[in-house]
């Protein structure tokens, strides 16, 4: 069963320590820690899912080693009697499974990367990237600190199952008879808001809606793998990890936008 | 809509995308009745709308037309900006973009990192863009369309200890941005940034260094730990150019002994120019406070008869307990009158506006009873006029404190530099009113009781509708006849009010809008009674 999980869960982190104490850590995890937190972390069974992107999960070094080491309070969970070297690279491990993309190396060149972008890529006619761009599709100026290097990737090669909240391509008909195209920002039985792709906001009752069609697809391409080479699609994957806000203080793991 | 179309779109996309509308210099001077775009609705800060489909004889039928829940929101203070129908609200670190007919949401913004402290008080708007200041002192500008960060300025170092909850003042292609706390000895100033590029024009530093008129009123080295900050928004004079700007305690609060002299620029108001921020005049309303009576309450901007002389007046319900009306283009002092019953700090003012004191209350160790309150008379939340009745209404408070004082020591990075504080005198425990003042005279006109309600925060709004709405501690928000003080309406939001309403109307419909504890709550007419 569990040389399944490994060959289901291949080694994804792209941890910003040594790569070698994370497969180390991650050998350690599985053996001790996956009756309850599951393997590579995702499932969570009696334990929480320690992958998942959640306010209350520890996140320093420090407190996830004394709750390895130590256990906690009022909980199942139970102090390690592995030694601290050892827990050490689990919690490296565990930390490199949530790390974001600004956190991880990363393999190709961000100023080709920025060339396609603007260019072969003509992404930023949707997008913005600091203060520069379309405003069609999502702000991607903090980007990496909000999604891994795979997530990334995916969201240029993998068609997505559902269009992200606020991105939903429509052609809406008024009673009027006019017509407007764009993407719902939101929308319940009583009104919906949308940016026409004039970048011009509506603010329509459904009284004055006569027919709404929604597109099954977002506008966001996702055949990168086939429009670009492989060397561009690794620039510009490298690119996009290192488009993170600057912050004075510690990053917040979990800020994100909300639309 | 097939993939095929969803391309062509793409493809047709125009480089720039085309303008939402804009707000421009002369839309912020017109101040159109539909729309609320700045932070009181008019640079004069009267706060007076001119819609009137809601009006005495109908707002018996007023209506909650919707709440926006605000995540982990508690006591808002934001004043909401509305544009063609968009709302934008704010909380520390957070900005939202509303229908403004629905409330539903439009978009969110959240700054990193989010620290936690101070309120926010609200944004403003110029341009496309959206302006607001942030717990880490930060002005940030976003897009209006999306929520995009453009660009952020610098204010202070978050690490001194500042903060910026004022709501930004957009003037011509300049944003007017003040800067908090005083109650930490940090110095304050008043700041222009390029609407465009967040680029710093001015800055005006409200406590004199050494060399400039005024830094003579600090004792010693007094000046250099002194408070007198700047936040809450002003008021500005499109034809003088002028912006009007309160200024804050100095500190230590509560200590005198080691700031004497009367500690300029603190408790005045001070005008600018607003191009290049130079003092044009300044008038201070209580000289070496220590009782923390920030002078930053709301300055409204008034043309009218002055004993027969029309003139252009700037009056203030100042949280001192007087009552203040000034000649605006001077600075020179018309009138003075407590607008509280129970005030014994001082026994009037001199014929310049000064405060005749009473020397024994000053705070003590053993506590001294004071009135008004350290909390004021009144406070952040606005006052307003309404020129159809000649009425200036302040939501204020009566009651006292016990103040006292004790040995501090400035310490830096943003550690209370008070000198200890105040509590409620159990003998004299505080009640909230709203009164109507006569405009030239402070003489109070009527008074509204608000009844179990004593703690301050909710501002006020005037209506040509012959309105005028408050709210409460209670959660109460009521419409009272301006003439009479009579209430005619009231709704229960649930929680406590600490904000200022607004009105705006959007295909045809007026809204009322206030934000109450963690809901931003709209109410109109609905059906019939709209007509």
């Amino acid at each position: 069963m569990r040389l399944a999980w490994l060959v289901l869960f291949p080694l994804l982190a792209f941890a910003q320590h040594d790569p070698a104490v994370v497969a180390q850590g991650r050998e350690l995890y599985n053996r001790s820690c996956t009756q309850c937190h599951g393997a590579d972390g995702t499932v969570g069974d009696r334990g929480p899912a320690l992958a998942a992107r959640r306010r209350y999960i520890r996140s320093s070094e420090e407190d996830l080693f004394n709750a390895i080491k130590n256990g906690i309070p009022g909980t199942g969970m139970p102090g390690s009697a592995l030694p601290p070297d050892d827990v050490r690279k689990i919690v490296t491990y565990i930390r490199s499974l949530r790390a974001t993309a600004i956190d991880a190396p990363i393999e190709g060149n961000t100023a080709k990367g920025e060339a396609i972008f603007n260019g072969k890529g003509r992404c930023r006619d949707c997008h913005m990237v600091n203060g520069q761009g379309g405003i069609i599709g999502p702000d991607l100026s903090n980007i990496a600190a909000e999604r891994s290097i795979k997530a990334i990737h995916e969201g240029l090669t993998v068609p997505r199952p559902h269009i992200p909240t606020g991105f939903q391509p429509v052609r809406v008909v008024l009673q009027s008879g006019a017509e407007l195209r764009g993407i719902l920002k939101n929308e319940h039985n009583f009104s919906l808001q949308m940016l026409d792709m004039n970048g011009k906001l509506h603010l329509l009752s459904r009284d004055e809606v006569k027919e709404v069609e929604y597109d099954t697809q977002s506008l966001m391409p996702t055949n990168w793998a086939q429009r670009l080479t492989p060397e561009e699609l690794k620039d510009l994957v490298a690119f996009l990890s290192r488009q993170a806000r600057p912050v004075d203080g510690p990053r917040q793991p979990n800020a994100r936008r909300r639309r | 809509m097939n993939r095929r179309s969803a391309l062509k779109l793409l493809s047709s996309l125009p480089a720039a995308a085309a303008a939402q509308a804009e707000v421009t210099y002369d839309d912020l001077r017109k101040a159109d009745p539909k729309d609320w775009l700045t932070y009181q609705g008019n640079y004069n800060a009267q706060r007076h709308s001119l819609l009137k489909q809601v009006h005495t004889g109908n707002v018996a039928d007023l209506t909650a037309a919707w709440i926006y829940h605000v995540p982990n929101a508690n006591r808002l203070q934001c004043v909401p900006i509305v544009v063609d129908g968009v709302m934008y609200i704010s909380q520390p670190n957070e900005v939202y973009a509303l229908d403004g007919t629905t409330g539903r949401l439009i978009w969110s913004y959240n700054h990193e990192p989010a620290l936690q402290r101070g309120p926010n008080r609200g944004v403003a708007v110029y341009g496309n863009k959206v302006y607001v200041g942030t717990p880490d002192a930060y002005l940030v500008a976003l897009d209006a369309r999306t929520g995009s960060l453009l660009w952020k300025a610098k204010l202070a170092d978050a690490k001194d200890g500042y903060w910026a909850p004022v709501a930004p003042l957009a003037i011509k292609d300049k944003i007017i941005m003040g800067i908090a706390p005083g109650d930490h000895g940090l110095n304050g100033w008043l700041d222009a940034y390029s609407a465009e590029t967040g680029e710093r024009l001015w800055r005006w530093h409200s406590i004199p260094r050494p060399g400039e008129p005024g830094n003579e009123t600090w004792a010693g080295d007094s000046w250099k730990t002194a408070g007198g900050d700047t936040w809450l928004t002003g008021s500005y004079d499109p034809e003088l150019n002028v912006v009007y700007w309160g200024i804050g305690n100095p500190a230590p609060d509560f200590d005198g002994d080691v700031r004497k002299g009367d500690n300029l620029y603190t408790e005045c108001m001070v005008a600018l120019d607003a191009d290049t921020g130079k003092l044009k005049w300044y008038f201070q309303y209580t000289p070496h406070d220590v009782h923390d009576w920030d002078a930053v309450e709301v300055p409204v901007l008034v043309d009218a008869d002055f004993k027969g002389r029309k003139r252009k007046l700037l009056v203030q319900a100042n949280r001192n307990g007087f009552y203040y009306v000034l000649d605006r283009v001077t600075g020179e002092f018309l009138h003075g009158s407590p607008f509280l019953k129970r005030l014994n700090w001082a026994t009037g003012l001199t014929k310049e506006g000064r405060p005749i004191r009473v020397k024994e209350v000053i705070p003590t160790t053993q506590g001294t009873r004071t009135c008004p309150a350290t909390a004021g008379a009144t406070n952040w939340h606005s006052p307003t006029y309404s020129p159809d009745t000649n009425l200036f209404y302040v939501a204020m408070m009566e009651g006292c404190g016990i103040n006292y004082k004790s040995r501090d020591t400035f310490r830096p990075g943003g550690m209370p530099y008070m000198a200890t504080g105040y509590v409620e005198d159990p003998e004299a425990p505080w009640q909230t009113y709203v009164r109507a003042l006569d405009l030239t005279t402070g003489a109070i006109q009527w008074e509204y009781k608000q009844v179990g309600s004593k703690r301050y925060g909710a501002g006020l709004i005037s209506t040509a509708g012959g309105l005028v709405f408050a709210g409460d501690d209670q959660g109460f928000f009521t419409a009272l006849d301006a003439r009479t003080g009579k209430p005619l309406w009231h709704f229960n939001t649930g929680q406590q009010i600490t904000a200022s309403p607004v009105s705006y109307s959007v295909k045809g419909k007026q809204y009322l809008s206030v934000a109450a504890g963690s809901n931003i709550v709209a109410f109109a007419l609905h059906g019939r009674a709209a007509k």
